[in-house]
C-alpha cells in the first residue's frame, strides 16, 4: 500500500512547508524574540542553515538505499529488535508532537476567536478532522494542501504588507540582539528543530524517487524558514521587541493591527480560517505520521486501523497540561527533546550504517 | 309512503355486504407463484434471484459464473450474440421459426398474448406466386411507420412476380427481389424477432420458410431537433439532443466528420433493453479509458434503464460523494468539443442528454460558450462564475459567523444597522437564516413544478412578496433577504445542474457550522469538503485536476488564454496525441516578430 501512494514535487514541498510553518501561528515567534531580542530573525536564518544541514544528514542516510525510508534503514542498521524499538519511539515522538499541537492550536483559537467555547469542542473538531485526513491518506492531504496554499499565501502576504505603514526599521537594531551566542547558537538550535525533515524521511517512498528527497525537503525548509524570517522581521518592526515579548500569539496580534481605512479593519477573523487550516493540516499530518510509523514498526500492512485509537490517545494527552502556559512550557521541552530523533539518533544510525557497510565491504574484499 | 319507510329502514339497518371485500393487493402472491413455477418448470422464472451466490458478485465481469446458476440469468446481449437457448422457452414451443405458417402464427400469439394484447398487428396476406404463398406480417401499432409497412405489403401482394424456386430459400429470394427496405435481415429466432419488432421493425413470415424477414420500419412520433432548453447560450450552435439515439449520434457525427469517430452500441436492461452508445475518437481517446467505460456499462445487470441519469448512477466512481462525476450536456457541439479533447461520450436511447467522462470540477464550471467568445469575455464570464460559486457556498455561513461570533469585523455603522434590524426579529439568526433558505428552496422547487408560464411568474412574485412581507412582519431582517437572494442568484449561475445541487446542499453545512463555531466551523467544513473533493476521481482522473494534483494544465481552467495558445490537450486525459495545433497556428503571423503581420 505504501508504495502506491505518490504525489508530485509541488505537492510534497507545499505539504512540508505548510506543516512546518504551523509554528509561526503559535507563540513560537515570541519565544525567539525572548531569546534573541531584536535579532530573532537572525536566529531563524541560523536555524535555516542548521535545518539544511539536517536535510543533508538525512539525504546521505537515505541515499544508498533507494526505495527505503528512514525506518527501514534504522532496522537494517540496528537489527530487527532494536530498530523496531527505535521506530516505536519515533511513533511516540509524533504522538507527543500531535498532542502538543492539538492543545496549543485549540487554546490559540479560544484566545483569538471563540472565547466562550469549551476547549474540548475545538479539540474534538481538530481530532475528527485529523482522523478523516489520516484515513484518506497522504496523497489526499498533499493535494488538498496544495490546493489551499495560494489562499494561505495570499492571506499572509496581505497581513504582512498590510502592516507596511507601521513598520519601523530602527526596531531591528541592535542587529545582533542579545548577543551572538544567544542569537546563533541557542536561537538557531531552537529554530532548527523541525519534525518535517524527519517526517519527509519517513514518507520518502511517496516522493517520486529517493534523489528528489533533498530537493523537496530543502525547498520546503527554505520556504517555511522564509516565512518565519519575514514574520519575525515584520513582528519586530511593527511592535518593538520589548512589547513583542509580551504577546501570546504574534500572528494574531499582527492581524489585529491591520487598518486599511474604515471599512477594512479588524480582519483577524479572516485569518482564523488560514490559521485553523494550518492547524488541521499539521495535526492530521502528525497523526498520520504516528500511525504510519507505528504500523511500520509493528509490521502492519495498513496504518488506518491505528488512526482512531491514536487519535483518542492524542486527544487525552493534549489535555494533560492544566493551562496554556504549562502546555507551552511542555511544548518547549518536547521541542528541545526533538534534537534526539532529528539529529542525534540519525547521526548514530549513519555512523553505524557506514561502519557496517565498510565491514561488509572488507569482508567481501 | 311505504316505499319511503322501507328506504329509511334500509338506510339505518345493518346488512352484511354480499359482495366480496374491497380489492386487496395480496403480498407474496407472485413470490409464491415464482417459487412454484420454478419447481414445476412452467412459466418464467424471475430475471434476478433474490439472493445471489457469493461468486455472482463478479457477475458482470465473469459471465461463466452466472450462467452456471439456474436462477441467475445474465441478460447482457450484444449484437449478433445468441441468447435464445433458455430452457423455459423451449418448453413453451421452441425459439426456432418453423416452416409451417400455422405454427409460427400460434407461437407469435403465445409470445405476445394475442388477442388480449392489442398493440401487435398481425396482417395475413397471400402472394400472387404460383402456387400462391401465404404469409403474415407483424408490427407494433404506433412504433412502425405505416407508410413503409403499406409499401412493403403492396410490393408483396401486388407486384409479386412468379416465384422461382431455384434461387435458394424463399426468404432469401423474397429479401433479394421483393422487399424494398434499406435495413433488412433474416432471423430464425423468435426471441430476436420479438426484440426487433418491439423496437419498431416489421417481421414477415412465409409459408414454407423457416426464417422470418425483419425490415426496419421504425417510425414512432418523435420530437424534432430544437434549441437547447437547459444550456442556453448566446453564441454558438443552437441545437440540442432529442430522445432518439440515432438522431443524437448523427448530430455529433455531423460536427466531427471523421471515420475515426467510433460509436459502439450496447444493450442494457434485462427486462426491457435500452441502447447505449459509447462514442470516442479512436485515434485520440486513451484506449484504457474507453475500455473502462465499456467495461462499466456492459457489467450493469438491472431490469431496465430509463434515463441517462440512472445510467450515470450505475457507472460513477463514488456514488456517495456529493459531486457528480460525469458531465451531462444536451449540446452536440459541446460533446464534439469534449470528444476532440479525448474524452468519451455516452448516449442512451430515449434520453436527450449525453454523459461525457471523465470530468473535472473545472469543466463542470464551463459552459462551452466561453470558447466561442473572445478570450477576454470568456475569462471574465468564468471569473464571475467562480466568484458566484464561492458566494453560493460561503455567503450565508460567513454572515452567520460574522454576526454571531466576529462582530468586530463589521464596521460600526453596518453593525448598528444589522443590530437595529435584528432587534425586532424574534428568532435567533440561525432560525431566521434557515427559514429564508428553506423558503427560497421552496419557491425554487414550486416554480419548477407549477406548469408552464405561471411557474416562473409565481417564482418571482412569490419570492418578492415573501421577502417583502417577511421583512414588514419583522420575521426576518432585510439584510438577510438580500443575502439569501444573492446566494440564490449565485447558485443559479453555476452551469452544471449537479454541481449546483452539491453547492446547495453543502451550503447548509456551512450555515450550521458557521452558527456553531464561527469561522472555525466554516474552515472545518471547507477543509472536509476540500479533502473529500480532492479524494474524488472520475474514471481514474482526479476530480480537481489540473490543480489537485498539479499537472500541466493548459490555458483553460478559470483563466482562458487566447485560443491559439491552447496547443495541448488536457494532460490529465493522457490522450494518444496531445498536440492540438501547430507551433504557430496563426500561419499568417510571422513568428518572433512580436505578432506583426507578414508581408
Amino acid at each position: 500500500m505504501r508504495s502506491r501512494v505518490s504525489f508530485g514535487m509541488a505537492e510534497a514541498v507545499v505539504l512540508l512547508t505548510m506543516s512546518s510553518m504551523a509554528r509561526i501561528f503559535l507563540p513560537f515567534p515570541r519565544y525567539l524574540v525572548e531569546l534573541s531580542g531584536p535579532a530573532a530573525w537572525l536566529s531563524s536564518v541560523a536555524g535555516l542553515f542548521l535545518a539544511l544541514l539536517q536535510v543533508y544528514l538525512f539525504y546521505i542516510i537515505l541515499k544508498p538505499y533507494p526505495g527505503e525510508n528512514i525506518m527501514d534503514i534504522t532496522e537494517r542498521t540496528l537489527g530487527k529488535v532494536a530498530g523496531a524499538a527505535l521506530n516505536i519511539y519515533y511513533g511516540f515522538f509524533f504522538i507527543t508532537i500531535a498532542a502538543g499541537f492539538t492543545r496549543i492550536f485549540s487554546e490559540a483559537l479560544l484566545v483569538s476567536a471563540l472565547p466562550r467555547t469549551p476547549i474540548s469542542v475545538v479539540a474534538t473538531s481538530f481530532m475528527l478532522i485529523a482522523v478523516m485526513g489520516a484515513y484518506l491518506g497522504l496523497e489526499t492531504m498533499a493535494r488538498s494542501t496544495r490546493l489551499t496554499y495560494p489562499f494561505v499565501l495570499g492571506g499572509i502576504v496581505v497581513l504582512l504588507f498590510g502592516l507596511l505603514p507601521r513598520w519601523e526599521i530602527s526596531n531591528l537594531f541592535p542587529i545582533l540582539g542579545s548577543g551572538p551566542v544567544n542569537v546563533f547558537i541557542k536561537g538557531g538550535f531552537n529554530a532548527a528543530i523541525v519534525t518535517e525533515i524527519f517526517l519527509a524521511a519517513v514518507i520518502v517512498q511517496s516522493f517520486k524517487g529517493q534523489e528528489v528527497f533533498g530537493k523537496i525537503t530543502s525547498r520546503a525548509m527554505l520556504m517555511s524558514f522564509g516565512y518565519l524570517i519575514i514574520l519575525e522581521m515584520v513582528f519586530i518592526m511593527t511592535i518593538n521587541w520589548n512589547s513583542a515579548q509580551e504577546s501570546t500569539l504574534p500572528f494574531y496580534q499582527l492581524s489585529r493591527l491591520i487598518y486599511f481605512g474604515r471599512f477594512f479593519q479588524r480582519v483577524e477573523s479572516i485569518f482564523i480560517i488560514i490559521w485553523s487550516f494550518i492547524g488541521m493540516i499539521k495535526i492530521s499530518l502528525t497523526l498520520y505520521a504516528s500511525a504510519f510509523v507505528l504500523a511500520h514498526a509493528f509490521r502492519l500492512p495498513d496504518h488506518r486501523p491505528l488512526v482512531l485509537p491514536l487519535a483518542v490517545i492524542i486527544y487525552s494527552l493534549s489535555f494533560l497540561p492544566p493551562d496554556l502556559p504549562s502546555s507551552l512550557e511542555l511544548e518547549r521541552i518536547i521541542r528541545m527533546h526533538g534534537v534526539l530523533p532529528s539529529i542525534i539518533l540519525p547521526v548514530l544510525v549513519l555512523v553505524l550504517d557506514r561502519f557496517r557497510r565498510r565491514g561488509s565491504k572488507n569482508e567481501a574484499s | 309512503m311505504k316505499e319511503i319507510l322501507k328506504n329509511i329502514i334500509q338506510l339505518i339497518s345493518y346488512r352484511e355486504s354480499a359482495g366480496p371485500e374491497d380489492f386487496i393487493l395480496e403480498e407474496n402472491l407472485f413470490d409464491k407463484k415464482a417459487v412454484e413455477s420454478n419447481q414445476g418448470g412452467s412459466g418464467e422464472p424471475p430475471i434476478f434471484a433474490e439472493k445471489e451466490g457469493a461468486d455472482s458478485v463478479n457477475e458482470g465481469r465473469d459471465e461463466g459464473s452466472s450462467q452456471s446458476k439456474g436462477r441467475v440469468r445474465s441478460r447482457r446481449r450484444k449484437k449478433g450474440e445468441s441468447s435464445g437457448e433458455e430452457p423455459e422457452q423451449q418448453s413453451n414451443g421452441g425459439d426456432q421459426v418453423h416452416g409451417s405458417l400455422e405454427q409460427n402464427r400460434n407461437r407469435i400469439d403465445q409470445i405476445y398474448g394475442l388477442p388480449v394484447n392489442k398493440d401487435l398487428i398481425v396482417r395475413s396476406f397471400t402472394m400472387g406466386t404460383s402456387p400462391p404463398t401465404g404469409g403474415f406480417a407483424i408490427f407494433i401499432d404506433g412504433l412502425a411507420d405505416r407508410t413503409t409497412v403499406n409499401l412493403l405489403l403492396q410490393n408483396l401482394m401486388v407486384h409479386t412476380r412468379m416465384y422461382c424456386n431455384n434461387e435458394g430459400s424463399p426468404a432469401s429470394y423474397i429479401m433479394k427481389n421483393l422487399l424494398p427496405g434499406s435495413q433488412i435481415r433474416t432471423l430464425d429466432s423468435f426471441k430476436k424477432i420479438a426484440d426487433s419488432v418491439n423496437y419498431g421493425d416489421t417481421a414477415f413470415f412465409f409459408q414454407g420458410s423457416a426464417q422470418a424477414i425483419v425490415v426496419e420500419t421504425k417510425g414512432w412520433e418523435r420530437r424534432a431537433v430544437s434549441r437547447p432548453n437547459v444550456e442556453q447560450t448566446i453564441s454558438g450552435p443552437q441545437e440540442s439532443f432529442v430522445e432518439n439515439l440515432r438522431v443524437n449520434t448523427g448530430l455529433v457525427r455531423k460536427i466531427i466528420r471523421s471515420e475515426k469517430l467510433f460509436t459502439e452500441l450496447f444493450q442494457i436492461g434485462a427486462r426491457f433493453p435500452s441502447d447505449v452508445a459509447v462514442m470516442y475518437l479512436k485515434d485520440l481517446a486513451n484506449p484504457q479509458l474507453v475500455e473502462e467505460v465499456k467495461r462499466r456499462i456492459s457489467s450493469i445487470t438491472v431490469d431496465y434503464v430509463n434515463d441517462i441519469g440512472i445510467l450515470e448512477q450505475f457507472i460513477e466512481d463514488d456514488p456517495y460523494s456529493m459531486n457528480s462525476q460525469t458531465l451531462s450536456t444536451e449540446r452536440p457541439d459541446r460533446v464534439a468539443a469534449l470528444l476532440a479533447e479525448g474524452k468519451v461520450a455516452i448516449l442512451l436511447g430515449g434520453s436527450p442528454f449525453a454523459l461525457v467522462v471523465p470530468v473535472t470540477m473545472y469543466s463542470q464550471m464551463h459552459t462551452g460558450e466561453e470558447v466561442y467568445l473572445r478570450w477576454q469575455y470568456g475569462t471574465f464570464l468564468r471569473y464571475i462564475r467562480t466568484i458566484s460559486f464561492y458566494l453560493a457556498l460561503l455567503l450565508p455561513g460567513s454572515y452567520l459567523a460574522v454576526v454571531l461570533y466576529h462582530q468586530e469585523m463589521v464596521p460600526t455603522e453596518l453593525l448598528l444597522f444589522i443590530a437595529g434590524n435584528r432587534e425586532k426579529v424574534p428568532f435567533p439568526t440561525l432560525v431566521e437564516m434557515l427559514l429564508m433558505e428553506f423558503s427560497f428552496e421552496l419557491v425554487r422547487e414550486a416554480g419548477l413544478r407549477i406548469p408552464g408560464i405561471i411557474g416562473s411568474t409565481i417564482g418571482i412574485v412569490g419570492a418578492l412578496i415573501l421577502g417583502q412581507t417577511a421583512v414588514q412582519a419583522n420575521i426576518v431582517s432585510p439584510i438577510l433577504v438580500i443575502l439569501v437572494a444573492v446566494t440564490g442568484l449565485a447558485s443559479f449561475s453555476i452551469p452544471s445542474y449537479s454541481l449546483a445541487f452539491a453547492v446547495r446542499i453543502y451550503r447548509f453545512f456551512y450555515i450550521i457550522m458557521g452558527s456553531v463555531l464561527g469561522f472555525f466551523g466554516i474552515s472545518i467544513v471547507l477543509y472536509v469538503q476540500i479533502l473529500l473533493t480532492t479524494n474524488l476521481k472520475s474514471f481514474g482522473v482526479p476530480y480537481l485536476s489540473p490543480t489537485g494534483p498539479r499537472t500541466h494544465s493548459g490555458p483553460d481552467i478559470v483563466f482562458r488564454l487566447p485560443i491559439f495558445m491552447h496547443r495541448r490537450r488536457p494532460d490529465y486525459l493522457n490522450p494518444q496525441d496531445d498536440i492540438r495545433m501547430s507551433q504557430n497556428p496563426r500561419g499568417w503571423v510571422e513568428e518572433g516578430n512580436g505578432g506583426e503581420k507578414q508581408g
